[in-house]
Parts: C-alpha cells; sequence; structure tokens
C-alpha cells in the first residue's frame, strides 16, 4: 500500500486523542497513564498517531513541505503501536501505525533522511547488522557453543540471535544460555552463526522498506536452502519481524519466540528447576512481542460499506490490535520459578510502554530514547520490584543504559537468564 | 412634577409613602448599620412597576433600595447607605404563579413568605428546603438570593439550590428572565409543552442570576423566582448525636455527607438548641444546662417509594455508623425529643424571632468554611468572648453543610441586651473583634454584610475590581443600594 | 498571515524555544476538520479550521499571563484548548496563536475529607477518577468521556454527563477557578481568591462564577482558565477499578454493591415517569440512554460485537439477524442504562426494591439480555469509566447530534406520536436516502438528568455518515438542514445541528456579523447577549477572543 491509500484514515481519524493514552479503562493512576512515548516527550500534538494523520494528510495536499520539524514529528516516533492499540478500542477500521510505516518509506523515498539512521543503514548495507559492528564477528556470540551450524548441517529448528544478542557483550551470554537450555531439552537445534545477517526488522522501521525486502529475501532463502522448517528467537525485534514482515513476502516457516518455546517444554517436564530465586520481579512486554506480537493473517481485499456508511471490509479483514500478542508463555515461566514473585506494573501486555529502543529512537535520538527507559524504569520501581524482566535484547539494552546513566540499582534479567539460575 | 406625584404615576398613590414614621421603620435595623432615613417607600406590584421605577432612579439618579421581607432586618443591607433613597417594598408581591409537581418546581414572586409558601406546596405533596427557623415574614426569594444555608445538604448539587430561574430587571432597567425561563417566549407557552423552570444556568454563557445572588440589591431587583422543592416526606424522624466535643462528631458527620444518607443534618450547640426550643430566657437558659454541649441532628425521611423501608435501613445504617465514631444515635437527649425539634425546625420561627427571645438582641457572626476547621473557629470566638468578657455559655454556635458537604457555614449567634448600653458597647466591641479574628483564621465572609465587606474585600482586590466592573454594566448609574459591599 | 519576528521572539521568551512552533505542518495537526464530530455546525466536507500562527506550550499559570499580555501588546487573538476534540477548541480567525494547555497537566490537590480535586486544564477524567478512587472518591464524568479535560468540561464547554443526577453538571461542581482574563490580570474565583482555598466558588458578594459560565462555557474565547477545583463524589468501590478481558473487550467484575442494568419500558410515557420516579426516590449512581447512540435497529448487535474480542463491524449483519439479538433490541427500544452503588449492603438492597417498585409501576423491565455476566460487567465498566467515547464515530468516522428535544422529560416523551417518534420517523426517511447510517431512525442518546438531582433530559440524535465520502457529508449537512427546519416548524426551536452555527460558518471562519445578529435577535432574549457585548468590552477590550463567545453587537433599538 502507498500512503495516498490512507488518506481515507487520516479523514476518518476521530481526533478523540484516545492515541495518546493507554486504553481508558486500564488507566490506574495520573502517573502511569500515557501510552505514547512520543507525544509524552514532545508534547505538540503533530507527535501522536492524531498529529501524524494530520501531518500526513498536510503533506499528500500539499499544504506543507518537509521541513526539519516534519523529518522531527516523522521520525520521533517509536514506532511501538501504542496508539494503534488504544486507537482500536473503538476505531478498528484505522490503521495509525501502519500509516506512520508508510509515512515514513515515503520520506525515505523523498530523500527525506536522518543523518543518524543513514549511518546504520550504510552499515547495514556494507556489514549486514544493525550495530554498527564487522560482518566477520558476527558468529563470536556462540564461539565454543557445541551446536549445529545449519549451513552444514541439517536441524530441525533455526535459533536466530539477531544483531543485538550477537554483538552485545552484555547480552551474548543469554544468546548461548538460549541455545545451551533448548539444546539441552532435546530440540534439534541450529544456528547460522557467522552467516547470519539482520533480520531487516529496523530497517523497516526507520523506513527503509527496500533494505528491509533485501535481507528478508536472504534469510528466507538462506533458511529454505537449509530446509529450516522452525525459527526460534530471542529477539522480539526479530520476532515481530518474521511473524508479521516476513509472510507477506510469501514465507511460511513456523515463528516462535524463545519464552514460547522455554514455557512449552517447562508443561511438558523437560525443563526442571532446582534452586530458589528469591526475588521479587517485574515483567516487561517488548512491542514486537507483545501487541504487534499477533500473528499474521493473510487479506486481500478492499473497503466496502453496509447499512449505507458503515465500513466494513469484503472478505472480512483481521483486526491487529494487540489482542492476541504473546504475554502469557513469559509469565507463566516466571510463575514457575522457585521463589520468584511477579509483581505487574500498572501498563502491561497489550498497552504497555515501550522501552524506547525502536523505531530508530535508539540511533537518532538517544535523550528521547533515555527519557522513555527511565519512565519505564520509574514504573518498575514503583512495583517494589528489584528486577525488570523481558524478552528482548533491545529492551534490556536501552533498561540498562538509563539505569546505568542513573545509577539506579534495579537489575535487568532476560527471561532466559532467569530460567538458567532456576535450573 | 413633585418626586411623590412622579413616584405615584408610577405606581398607585397609596403605595407611596413618607410618613415620617414608616420612614423611621426603614432606616434603621437590628445591626449596627448607621441609620439613615429614606425618602420615600414605594410598595410595587409587578415587574412593570418596576421597570418603571428603575428607570425613573436612573433618570432622577435616586438611590432605590429593594427590601421584600418584614421586619426586623438584622443585616443592614436594607438600610440605606446615602440619603435621599427610595425603598423599593416588594412585600405586596405575594403570587404563587405556578406549583408543578411533576417537575417539583414552584414559581413565586419576591414578596411570598415561607408560611405562606409552605401550605400550598404542601397541598401538591411537596415543600422547600428552609433555613434554620427564618422569620415567618422573610421573604423566600430574599432567603435564596442572601445564600441562607438550607437544613438538607444533600439536596444541594448547586451552590444556590434550590434557587433555580429568576426574573431581574437590572440597575440599568432592563429585564433579564434566567435560567430555563431566560429560553422561552413564553411561560404559558413552555407549560403547555411540558416545559419547567428548572434549570438555573444562562442565558447563554453567563450565569446572571449569581450577580443577584449576595449583592444586597446592588445589581438589580428580583420580582420572581423558580425553586426546586422536595417531596414531602411521609414518614419522618428526627434523631440527635450528642457529644461532649465538637471535634468527635466531625467524622461521623462526614460520613454521613459522604453516604449522601439522611435529609436534614446540622451540628447546633446547646444554647442554639435551647433557644430554638425554648420560650423566654429563663426557660432557655435551664434546658441549654440540660442539653448536650454539641448535637448533630439527623433528619431521616421516607417518601413516595418505599418510605418505612428507607427510614428501617437508614436508621440502622447511621446508627451503626454512629456506633463506628463512639456516638448513638438517639430520639431523645436529656432537654430535647425528636418531635418537638422536628416540629422547631420544619418550621418559620415562632414569636418572637427565636433569636431575639433570650435578650430581645442579637448579633450574628457567619461565614463559610469547611467542616473540620469549625472546632478552631469555635475555639477562637470562645477566647475573643473571654477578652470581651462575653458569656460563652450564652453563645449560640450552628454549623451547617451546604452544598453536599463542599462547604460549610459556620454562625455564632451573639444574644445581648439592646436596652442596656453596657451589652451594646460590648457587643459591638466583641463583634468587630470577633470578625477581625475570625478573618485571621480563615473565615471567607462570602455573604459580606456591614463591616465584613471591608474586611472580605481587602483579601482580594482582583475580585474587587471585577465586581465594580460588573457593577458598572448593570447598574451604570449606581442607583442601586449604593454603598453596599465594595461598591 | 505570519507572526511577526518580534512577537515571536517575544513568546518563545516566554515559553522557551521547544515550547513554541509555526511549522505549517505541526500547526496542520492544530486544524479540525469541518466534517467530523460534534461540531453541531456543517458538517463541511473538507473545510477545516484555520491554521493558527502559531502553537505555544505554557507551563505555568505565570507564562499563560506573560503571553496573554504579549498578545495585548501585538494585538494577537489567542485560543486555548486542552483535549482538542471538536471545532471549538481551534482558531477561528488568522492571527491567531493557539496555546495547547498539555503541559499543565497536574492534579495539585485531592482532599479526600472535604471531597474535592485541584486540577490543572490537561488533567483528563480518566486519570482524575483514578486518583480519586483511591481514596473512595470519584469524579464526574462528562459527556464525551474521560479522555477529555475536566477543567474545559467545567469552564468553558457544558458540563453535563451520564451520572450528572447524583454527581452534577460540571458547572455545579466547580468550587473555584483560576482564570487569566483576557487582559491577562489574573482573577481567582470564590474562596480561594480571598487565599482560603478551594471550597467555594460564589462570593464575596455576587458570585463571579457567573462570568466565568452560564448554561455553556465560553469556549476559549474569554481569556484561559489554568486551574479549577471540582467536587468530588463517593466511590464505594475498589481502590482501581479490576479490569479483565481481552482487547477490547474489557470488562470490570465489581463487588455487588455495584450493579449495571438497562431498562426498557413500554410507551414513552412510562419511560418519562420512570425518571421522575428515579430522582424522586434519590436512587442510581450513573443513568444514561448510552448505548442507543448506535442506533435502534443495530445496538443489540453493536453491544454484542464490543463485548466480544472476536467479533468486529463485520459481524453486523449477521448478528442483525440473530433473533436473540433482536429480542434484546426489542428489550431496549425505550431504555436507558443505570448504574445502582450502594453505599452500605442495606442502602444496596433498598435501592433494588425501589428500582423493582418503579419498574413495577411504570410496567418496565430489566433487560435479560444485559444481565449475562459477560455483558454486564462490561456495561458496568463502560459506564463508570466512560473510556469508548470514540464509539460515537465507530461506523464511518464520522457523527454529530441532531434535535435535542432538551427539557423535562415530558417535553421530549408527549405528543401523538411522542416528539421522539416524529424525529425517529423523520431520520428514517433520510437514512433511506444512502447517506447516514440506517439506524433505524433512533439514534438518541441522552443524560437521564441534565443536572443535579435530575430534571432535564436530552436526545440528541445521532447521525452516523463518513466524513470522507463527499456524498455522506454533503448529504448529512442537507439532512441537518432539512432537520433545523423541521424543527422550527414543528415549534420546538432551534436543535443541536445548528448549535455553533453562529461562531463559525462555511469556510471554517467566524460566522458573518449579519448571521450572528440574526441568531442572536431570534432568540429569546437578546439582551443577554449584548450584556456579553459589556462583558467583552470590558473585560477583553482588545478583542482576542473570539467568535463563540456570543455577543450582539447592533445597537438595542
Amino acid at each position: 500500500m502507498a500512503l495516498e491509500d490512507y488518506k481515507a484514515d487520516m479523514e476518518r481519524c476521530s481526533q478523540c486523542s484516545y492515541c495518546k493514552w493507554i486504553p481508558l479503562d486500564q488507566i490506574k493512576s495520573w502517573r502511569f497513564a500515557k501510552g505514547c512515548p512520543s507525544i509524552a516527550y514532545n508534547n505538540f500534538n503533530s507527535y501522536s498517531a492524531r498529529g501524524r494523520f494530520a501531518v500526513a494528510l498536510s503533506l499528500l495536499n500539499g499544504q506543507s513541505t518537509y521541513t526539519d520539524r516534519v523529518l522531527d514529528i516523522v521520525y520521533k516516533c517509536a514506532t511501538c503501536g501504542s496508539c494503534d492499540v488504544s486507537d482500536k478500542i473503538c476505531r478498528y477500521n484505522l490503521e495509525p501505525l501502519e500509516m506512520m510505516h508508510e509515512l515514513r518509506f515515503r520520506l525515505v523515498e523523498d530523500g527525506q533522511l536522518l543523518p543518524q539512521h543513514m549511518l546504520y543503514i550504510e552499515h547495514l548495507r556494507k556489514q549486514d547488522n544493525m550495530m554498527l559492528e564487522t560482518r566477520a564477528e558476527r558468529g563470536d556470540w556462540a564461539e565454543g557453543l557445541d551446536v549445529k551450524r545449519i549451513t552444514s548441517e541439517p536441524a530441525q529448528v533455526l535459533f536466530f540471535a539477531g544483531c543485538r544478542f550477537a554483538y552485545d557483550k552484555d547480552l551474548k551470554e543469554t544468546a548461548r544460555t538460549a541455545v545451551t537450555i533448548l539444546k539441552n531439552a532435546g530440540v534439534d537445534i541450529g544456528i547460522m552463526g557467522k552467516d547470519e545477517s539482520c533480520c531487516g526488522g529496523r530497517a523497516y522501521d526507520m523506513g527503509y522498506k527496500g533494505e528491509f525486502i533485501k535481507f528478508a529475501e536472504n534469510a528466507t532463502q538462506a533458511w529454505k536452502a537449509a530446509g529450516v522448517k522452525t525459527v526460534v528467537t530471542s529477539c522480539a525485534d526479530c520476532y515481530h519481524a518474521f511473524v508479521r514482515l516476513y509472510p507477506p513476502l510469501g514465507t511460511k516457516f513456523e515463528v516462535l519466540h524463545t519464552v514460547q518455546y522455554l514455557d512449552r517444554l517447562i508443561k511438558e517436564g523437560k525443563i526442571k528447576f532446582r534452586k530458589k530465586i528469591p526475588l521479587r520481579v517485574t515483567y516487561h512486554d517488548p512491542c514486537h512481542l507483545g501487541r504487534q506480537g499477533e500473528p499474521y493473517v493473510p487479506w486481500q481485499g478492499k473497503e466496502k460499506k453496509i447499512l449505507n456508511q458503515v465500513v466494513v471490509y469484503e472478505p472480512r479483514k483481521p483486526r491487529y490490535n494487540g489482542a492476541w500478542g504473546v504475554y502469557n508463555p513469559p509469565r507463566d515461566i516466571l510463575k514457575s520459578i522457585p521463589g520468584l514473585e511477579l509483581v505487574e506494573m500498572e501498563r502491561i501486555k497489550e498497552y504497555s510502554w515501550c522501552c524506547g529502543a525502536g523505531g530508530g529512537i535508539k540511533e537518532a535520538y538517544p535523550e528521547f530514547s533515555n527519557w522513555t527507559a527511565t519512565e519505564r524504569i520509574e514504573e518498575a520501581k514503583s512495583t517494589g520490584a528489584g528486577a525488570i524482566v523481558s524478552a528482548c535484547g533491545w529492551c534490556e539494552r536501552n533498561f540498562t543504559d538509563a539505569i546505568n546513566t542513573a545509577g539506579d540499582k534495579l537489575k535487568v534479567f532476560d527471561v532466559v537468564d532467569l530460567v538458567k539460575k532456576a535450573m | 412634577m413633585a418626586l411623590k406625584e412622579e413616584l405615584a404615576s408610577i405606581v398607585s398613590p397609596e403605595d407611596v409613602s413618607d410618613d415620617p414614621v414608616t420612614l423611621d421603620t426603614y432606616s434603621r435595623d437590628m445591626s449596627f448599620a448607621p441609620p439613615i432615613k429614606p425618602r420615600f417607600v414605594v410598595k410595587v406590584e409587578n415587574v412593570d412597576e418596576v421597570k418603571a421605577l428603575v428607570n425613573w432612579a436612573n433618570r432622577t439618579a435616586t438611590p432605590l433600595v429593594p427590601v421584600s421581607s418584614g421586619p426586623p432586618h438584622f443585616r443592614g443591607d436594607t438600610v440605606p447607605s446615602v440619603p435621599g433613597a427610595v425603598m423599593v417594598d416588594l412585600s405586596g408581591m405575594k403570587r404563587i404563579f405556578r406549583i408543578d409537581r411533576r417537575n417539583r418546581v414552584a414559581m413565586i414572586e419576591t414578596g411570598v413568605t415561607y408560611p405562606q409558601l409552605q401550605p400550598e406546596l404542601n397541598k401538591q405533596g411537596l415543600r422547600l428546603p428552609m433555613p434554620l427557623l427564618p422569620r415567618a415574614n422573610k421573604s423566600v426569594v430574599a432567603s435564596l438570593l442572601e445564600r441562607e444555608p438550607t437544613l438538607v445538604p444533600r439536596q444541594q448539587w448547586s451552590s444556590l439550590d434550590p434557587l433555580r430561574c429568576t426574573e431581574i430587571v437590572w440597575g440599568d432597567g432592563q429585564r433579564l428572565a434566567t435560567g430555563d425561563a431566560g429560553n422561552w417566549t413564553s411561560m404559558e407557552e413552555a407549560w403547555k409543552k411540558k416545559q419547567a423552570a428548572s434549570g438555573p444556568g444562562g442565558p447563554g454563557q453567563t450565569d446572571f442570576f449569581r450577580f443577584v445572588s449576595a449583592a444586597q440589591g446592588s445589581t438589580g431587583i428580583v420580582t420572581w423566582v423558580s425553586v426546586k422543592c422536595e417531596l414531602l416526606p411521609e414518614l419522618h424522624k428526627l434523631f440527635f448525636v450528642p457529644a461532649r466535643r465538637l471535634d468527635d462528631l466531625l467524622d461521623f458527620t462526614y460520613r454521613i455527607l459522604r453516604f449522601r444518607f439522611g435529609d436534614e443534618l446540622l451540628i447546633l450547640n446547646n444554647f442554639t438548641l435551647a433557644s430554638i426550643l425554648g420560650v423566654g430566657a429563663k426557660d432557655i437558659k435551664a434546658r441549654a444546662m440540660k442539653l448536650p454541649p454539641w448535637v448533630v441532628l439527623v433528619g431521616i425521611a421516607g417518601r413516595n417509594i418505599l418510605p418505612r423501608e428507607r427510614v428501617e435501613f437508614q436508621e440502622k445504617d447511621i446508627t451503626d455508623i454512629a456506633r463506628q465514631f463512639g456516638l448513638q444515635l438517639l430520639p431523645e437527649i436529656p432537654g430535647a425529643k425528636s418531635s418537638e425539634v422536628l416540629e422547631a425546625i420544619l418550621h418559620p420561627s415562632r414569636e418572637p424571632y427565636w433569636k431575639l427571645d433570650y435578650k430581645g438582641g442579637c448579633q450574628d457572626i457567619f461565614f463559610l468554611t469547611t467542616l473540620d476547621r469549625t472546632p478552631g473557629f469555635v475555639s477562637k470566638m470562645h477566647s475573643v468572648a473571654g477578652a470581651c468578657q462575653y458569656p460563652v455559655s450564652e453563645m449560640g454556635v450552628y454549623i451547617q453543610p451546604v452544598h453536599q458537604g463542599a462547604s460549610c457555614h459556620c454562625e455564632f449567634t451573639l444574644p445581648f441586651d439592646r436596652n442596656s448600653s453596657k451589652e451594646t458597647t460590648r457587643i459591638q466591641t466583641f463583634f468587630t473583634r470577633a470578625s477581625e479574628e475570625m478573618l485571621e483564621q480563615g473565615a471567607f465572609f462570602s455573604r459580606p454584610y456591614g463591616i465584613w465587606a471591608n474586611l472580605a474585600y481587602s483579601r482580594d482586590a482582583q475580585t474587587t475590581m471585577v465586581l465594580k466592573k460588573i457593577k458598572g454594566i448593570f447598574d451604570p448609574n449606581n442607583v442601586m443600594n449604593p454603598g453596599k459591599l465594595c461598591f | 498571515m505570519t507572526l511577526s519576528r518580534e512577537a515571536y521572539q517575544a513568546f518563545e521568551g516566554i515559553v522557551g524555544p521547544e515550547n513554541i512552533s509555526d511549522d505549517p505542518a505541526l500547526l496542520d495537526s492544530y486544524r479540525y476538520p469541518l466534517s467530523h464530530t460534534a461540531i453541531h455546525l456543517g458538517p463541511y466536507y473538507r473545510v477545516y479550521t484555520p491554521r493558527g500562527e502559531a502553537v505555544l506550550l505554557p507551563g505555568s499559570t505565570e507564562e499563560v499571563q506573560a503571553i496573554v499580555k504579549a498578545c495585548n501588546k501585538y494585538r494577537i487573538r489567542f485560543k486555548p484548548s486542552s483535549t482538542f476534540w471538536s471545532a471549538w477548541g481551534y482558531p477561528l480567525e488568522d492571527n491567531t496563536i493557539q496555546l495547547d494547555m498539555r503541559r499543565m497537566d497536574r492534579i495539585l490537590e485531592i482532599d479526600e475529607k472535604n471531597m474535592f480535586a485541584v486540577v490543572e486544564p490537561y488533567v483528563i477524567g480518566a486519570t482524575l477518577q483514578a486518583e480519586a478512587m483511591k481514596v473512595g472518591l470519584n469524579t464526574h464524568m462528562h459527556g464525551p468521556g474521560s479522555s477529555c479535560s475536566c477543567l474545559a468540561s467545567a469552564t468553558s464547554l457544558g458540563g453535563l454527563g451520564p451520572d450528572t443526577f447524583y454527581m452534577g453538571n460540571h458547572s455545579e461542581n466547580m468550587l473555584g477557578a483560576e482564570w487569566v482574563m483576557p487582559d491577562g490580570e489574573l482573577l481567582k474565583v470564590g474562596s480561594v481568591g480571598s487565599g482560603l482555598g478551594w471550597f467555594n466558588s460564589d462570593g464575596p458578594g455576587p458570585s463571579l462564577k457567573g462570568l466565568v459560565r452560564g448554561m455553556q462555557g465560553a469556549n476559549g474565547a474569554m481569556g484561559v482558565f489554568t486551574k479549577c477545583a471540582l467536587k468530588l463524589y463517593p466511590w464505594p468501590g475498589p481502590k482501581t477499578l479490576p479490569v479483565e478481558g481481552i482487547v477490547p473487550a474489557y470488562k470490570a467484575v465489581l463487588p455487588d454493591n455495584l450493579r449495571s442494568y438497562t431498562l426498557g419500558f413500554p410507551t414513552w410515557q412510562a419511560w418519562a415517569d420512570s425518571c421522575y420516579m428515579i430522582w424522586e426516590a434519590g436512587i442510581g449512581y450513573i443513568a444514561h440512554r448510552q448505548f442507543n447512540m448506535f442506533g435502534r435497529d443495530l445496538k443489540g448487535a453493536m453491544i454484542m460485537i464490543l463485548a466480544d474480542p472476536t467479533k468486529t463491524l463485520s459481524d453486523l449483519d449477521e448478528l442483525m439477524k440473530d433473533p436473540e439479538v433482536q429480542k434484546m433490541n426489542e428489550d431496549m427500544e425505550r431504555d436507558y442504562q443505570i448504574v445502582l452503588a450502594g453505599m452500605t449492603p442495606r442502602d444496596m438492597e433498598w435501592q433494588e426494591k425501589a428500582l423493582d417498585k418503579i419498574l413495577k409501576d411504570t410496567g418496565g423491565w430489566k433487560v435479560q439480555g444485559m444481565l449475562e455476566p459477560n455483558l454486564h460487567d462490561w456495561s458496568l465498566l463502560y459506564m463508570v469509566r466512560l473510556g469508548h467515547k470514540n464509539l460515537n464515530l465507530v461506523y464511518g468516522g464520522g457523527y454529530d447530534g441532531c434535535f435535542g428535544l432538551g427539557g423535562s422529560p415530558d417535553y421530549g416523551t408527549s405528543g401523538t406520536p411522542p416528539r421522539v417518534e416524529e424525529v425517529t420517523a423523520f431520520k428514517v426517511e433520510w437514512e433511506k436516502k444512502g447517506n447516514i447510517v440506517a439506524a433505524g431512525g433512533d439514534a438518541m442518546m441522552g443524560g437521564i438528568g441534565g443536572m443535579g438531582g435530575g430534571g432535564m433530559t436530552i436526545w440528541e440524535n445521532f447521525t452516523h455518515f463518513d466524513p470522507h465520502d463527499k456524498a455522506s457529508t454533503e448529504g448529512t449537512l442537507e439532512f441537518f438542514n432539512a432537520a433545523a427546519r423541521y424543527g422550527m416548524e414543528k415549534g420546538w426551536g432551534p436543535g443541536m445541528e445548528k448549535m455553533n452555527a453562529y461562531a463559525r460558518g462555511s469556510d471554517g471562519r467566524t460566522t458573518p456579523r449579519e448571521e450572528r445578529e440574526r441568531i442572536f435577535l431570534a432568540s429569546a432574549q437578546p439582551a443577554a447577549f449584548r450584556y456579553q457585548r459589556k462583558f467583552k468590552e470590558v473585560f477583553n477590550p482588545n478583542d482576542l477572543g473570539d467568535g463563540y463567545y456570543r455577543t450582539l453587537d447592533e445597537p438595542k433599538k
């Protein structure tokens, strides 16, 4: 679809401002009521979904042109999808997140690029990763790991590390742990090691659709060639790319997040816990695993009207509103760990507050990214938890960076880390 | 034309008086406002006369002082502050021109009194919440415009309830109907369409009726109002919740307000309750000694829907609530039975007016605050009384939550012997000093009579300035009771 | 026209460079489409409110005062708004700056004992309610729902809502306000002006709350309100709402002292009788004809869709054919929703009995379908939090309300046929033309009691259309023009469809003077608007507001 295809949405936007808040029913306090980090930080109306509908319409209608401010409005969005969920409480015939992506694609097509993003995209083109690291070191995270390399030895299940887990010196261990646990639980698992490339998801979010497609096609080809049927990843960004962005390109793999697999194995008794972890934790739902982690449902159709002016679709259109994201598996895992006490933050599941790492924010607007993460840290601390746990390397990195900047003491874990500790 | 003739051509000759005795009665009241004789007293009978009078006053630069209640007056607001004024007496405008049972709205002229109105309302199964034992000749409209508190706080959604619509002749001679009535082309048309004068807001983006409230007649003259009535109870009980200290009653009262239980809800000290029930100084004194120092009066009424069940459950629940705070809900206390108190508070005062029965004179100090602050004010009053050698045992206290408990009317009644120059001097000193101390303590003199006007407006310069501008719009020639408030 | 450099720098110096912008695209996010929501004029296809010269985000009362004084110096109009839902918050003319009050979003105080809160402009109903519930209190929730500014409702707009008969109208609830007047001076209305706290809005002497607002507020056309105090009400429920369910079908399983019913009645007379009886009995916590906004023929199906996370509008057709749903529609034809809240078990018991008696006496009933636990819990949460008011626009993105028939319940429900049925029949004919949703004619939503204690009902007939569709939008305009004429012919007076036509015209700008004068002169008391002109002359001498403040400018003849 093109940006023009969202003109109807732009004109039908209710102007209700629900996009700025978590679903109103779920508000439990003044402090943690906001849903959209962009407008919470930047304040002008244009930094919300309704605002971006208006800006996009203004551009399409030729009422305004690209300015630094327009770029700021378009790129200072974490593409977290909070607005999408809140909008669809009532108006599920609106697609603000899709429109936001199209708006970015249009800016990129028109050459309205952010130098901060270009740095990463250029690097991606040359070195196949979003971490400004060298391609040659891609597989180093798995050095010494006794696990199949699928390029030379077929396996049922591919563990996809993703750029963050592959290169982040603090988080590599989590990836190693995930693979090891799965393998030891009897999963026929392999990795791509140095042959792995970026999933392309973050390039997509930044607005570089072409780059994304290229990486998606490369990955798909490699997996097909290796006979992969199932892909498991610990990275929510990659998970989202594989579950939602790849299938429209024709891919047909089963995709699981590590937490889904672990949850299954624990319930089947194939993973047993022998140690207690006496810790109060709170779980952060990554945007791309939670509200944006719903399965893709193929659809090709058009709008039609019934009862004169009720907008529906033919055939019936699937609704992505965060209802069926991956929420329970990580929670079930944490609840099953002996001694661990799970307390919930106010903003959870489909109305979780973003960590601030996505949408190109961390790369281009580090202060905004840090602020977003800090907000989440404050929320975590308000529960009395001693640790924040997530299932995404980007979330964990951003929380760790924010905590270090503030000199805070809250611990950050991946679900996998705690599973390992308890085993 | 001589002034008197001009006036006689507006009303009728028999309605214009410059009789010295008559003028003298209007020149003074029970307050310490310096007496100033009016030039004439004019009785009006309808809005056209009022309009013509106001227009005349503007032409001739004659001050007008509206009055609608009978004597004695207490606040100084109906005593002219400048010479040459004409009293506009609306007490003869006594039409009750509509009682709408269905919508529980009555429309009455300004001269209607409570004894006149209540029986008519009762015939239709209605009644109007009243202040605490008003004078029998007190104008209902005047009471409402003065923002006198009524006894049933849970029925006050608006701070001016039960006042709804009004008809006003402003100081510039313009007639305006306010509220729902302000949007009608005619009352008869509206009534045919089953509309009622329920809503007080507007017309437009201004609540005009608020500019005549507590205005002491200094912005315009109200000729009729609509009032929101309540249903006449089929079953009505009154209970006492006594305590030695006022503080002990507050949490209980707050809980009743929060739950919106009961009907009448007010706190009296022993002297006030004794004054209401007693006849003559000796009886009042004796009762005051018997009565507990403080008591909450809680009325519980059942109306047309399951009345008995309502009274029963509320009696039980309020008993439980009282118990939670170490109190008791009682039908009788030493010195008072619920039947006699209920009878008293549901009617205007007998003669002599209950506040005058003890010593023949009294001064009131009242203001708004919040319920939790009232013990502090009582304590301060006692200390000022001590310093002024005023006997605390003769001081009445009346605490009335208003606006569903958002604020609280706090009133001190100070009886004194008007025939004793010593007591008169003492009360003047006490009144002035106590008023100043109350202000210092945080009293909100929202109805700023007499010296309270200076006290109140000195604390809020911006309001003073804006009010003067409002006055300048509605009464550009300052004919309406000049010298009152900050005008 | 653009701001002079000097003026821009003056404003920038007040709020800081990060809180001001004159970027055209950004300013276009501060324009409201007049083919849209509750604008009560038009709708006008692809017409927008004019672009402001700049938008400012003030952070304090001092900044607001400085801005307003600067506006007076440079003769620039200013228009404040908080949650920006509906056209009245936007400029009417060029040479106007938009004030976005978003940064002033604090709940300054909640006095649990005396039951009031002090709020800044950007506090919305949901956050105030959430904080109030923690101390056993609740706030009146204004009709457009919990995403809207409480202060705006109290000071500047209407103030009614589904709970008004119990929790008052926000104008009744306003215990004081801090008002930056159009000349930049600061007025604190009520006891707060004397430095005594926020407990009373009247005095000393005549109440200046009367200048702040009447039946309506000034819609941002007379100065800027920076704080207000609001009366709160008891909440006999848990400290947070226990919300469950899969999005969007949230529900709340609340204790037994909080119950939601949909009541149905055999005749409109019975419906009206029940309103009076409920007010007289003093029962009920929230009462509103809410779900009928979906339309008489559609509401049953819509409720089933909204309470089920797997259903969407695509299920409408099928659900409408379901006999169970049809039965529910029939039961709900003459309906409203009511929530009972018992402060104690005995209180709840009595209220239930009283309600049963009222139903018995009027021949009414509790709609069985809505007693099903899932629907009960869904509707209870809906009514308490009022967080789904965007559903006004669910069908195609546009809605506005026509007729109104505001007044006593008897007014709307009497006549042969009852006025509400006349309105229904009229709209059904227009639905046949295809430009508005075929909802069954009656999509009338309104409160049971437009003021505290009851006394008024209103019948805003929701008209759903597609603002993206020219024929739909223009067809709706035609319908509203016809509805306005019909109402006048019937002697019902002006309806809601043209309520704001005095302020803004078909080009999105101030209605021409002649038209404004015609409207005000046709009102029952033009004097009211002449007085408002005088207020404007005195308090807004440089005329820096806009036409939303109603002034009749022609001299009195």
